[in-house]
């Protein structure tokens, strides 16, 4: 293992490294390894920031304060565990603090800013008006989770968005694993609802 | 659910089918059921599909250039928290060199008052910034390192 790493660190190469590797480089303080794993992580922390605030410099901010956070804990850091729960737990964190400091209550629903939420959505195809309805229901039901209690979105948004493990949703929201199955459930009932709502109004 | 529906497990069931994430018992007993029950099979199908538009959904990210700097450690944040102070404890000194000079060389109470109230209003602004930048130093909150 040292002398991979010591070989990789000779090659310069960190770019392709996995998590761990990188870990322990940045640990070793390489300045390479740290910039390759906040190029590779900061995007989802960015997201996740932005799903949960829908405002884009608020969410460049925690995702920044998240990424800072993870460096300065990385002494800390169970190198087996995967990076992302770990990071997602802070920018949970970071969120709550963000909303305690502007003295909103965790149950914070996007209201306006889920609007602006999903102007950031685009739409990845080619051909956008053949997927104009598939476009029309992201949109709504985007609004629709921005809708949703604070705590509800959140663990839609990392099962189905951020495509998290039961195990890893267990980690991020610091329950019991056996609990995230029926939490999501019934998150996504009242996404339903919420959806089937608009369509009957 | 308001139709009558024979199921024997618990509806919650039905989101772990739809995430794989059941047992090889619970998955069997979904199965067979939904293959009986068209209200449960309607409501997987309106799950899967709200699922399916979130997981498909594509967000504008930030370019690489809009990035700040890259988060700095341990060490130069604490060049960076010193750097003030550094050029200030400079600035002290190398001012009060001058101002002795001129001080010596003023040659009237008028020229030394003005010398007076110029140096004491610029020496309280140093001051000032000196120790908000001190107090930074000491509540960066990032020096923590946080559980
Ligand atoms: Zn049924």
């Amino acid at each position: 293992m040292v002398e991979s790493q010591g070989l990789a660190a000779l090659a310069g190469d960190v770019a392709g490294g996995s998590d761990q590797e990188l870990v322990d480089q940045a640990r070793a303080g390489r300045r390479e390894a740290r910039e390759t794993l906040a190029r590779r992580h900061r995007q989802a922390a960015y997201l996740l920031a932005l799903q949960m605030l829908g405002n884009r410099d608020d969410a460049m901010d925690v995702a920044q304060d998240a990424m800072l956070r993870f460096f300065t804990s990385l002494g800390s850091f169970d190198r087996e565990r995967r990076i992302q729960p770990w990071l997602f737990a802070i920018v949970r964190n970071q969120v709550r603090d963000l909303w305690r400091r502007r003295q909103r209550r965790p149950g914070e629903r996007l209201g306006e800013a889920g609007e602006a939420l999903t102007r950031h959505l685009v739409d990845p195809t080619a051909n956008p008006e053949a997927d104009l309805r598939r476009s029309e229901l992201r949109h709504r039901v985007w609004r629709a989770l921005a809708e949703l209690p604070a705590a509800k979105r959140e663990i839609v948004v990392l099962r189905d968005f951020h495509d998290l493990s039961y195990s890893d949703i267990a980690q991020v929201l610091d329950i019991p694993i056996g609990t995230v199955m029926s939490r999501l459930h019934g998150a996504r009932r009242q996404l339903r609802a919420r959806l089937g709502g608009e369509r009957h109004a | 659910m308001p139709e009558q529906c024979g199921r024997t497990f618990d509806e919650v069931l039905l989101s772990g089918y739809l995430d794989d994430a059941l047992v090889q018992g619970d998955e069997q007993r979904v199965r067979v059921h939904l293959e009986d029950c068209a209200t449960c099979r309607t409501l997987v199908e309106e799950l899967a599909a709200v699922r399916e538009a979130t997981m498909s959904s594509t967000f504008d990210t930030p370019r690489d250039h809009e990035w700040p700097e890259m988060p700095r450690t341990g060490a130069s944040r604490l060049a960076h928290g010193m750097g003030w102070p550094l050029v200030m404890a400079w600035v002290v000194l190398f001012g009060g060199y001058a101002l002795w000079e001129l001080w010596t060389e003023a040659e009237n109470l008028l020229e030394q008052l003005i010398l007076v109230g110029g140096v004491s209003g610029i020496g309280l602004l140093f001051l000032r910034v000196l120790i908000d930048r001190l107090d930074a130093l000491k509540t960066d909150r990032y020096r923590e390192v946080q559980k």
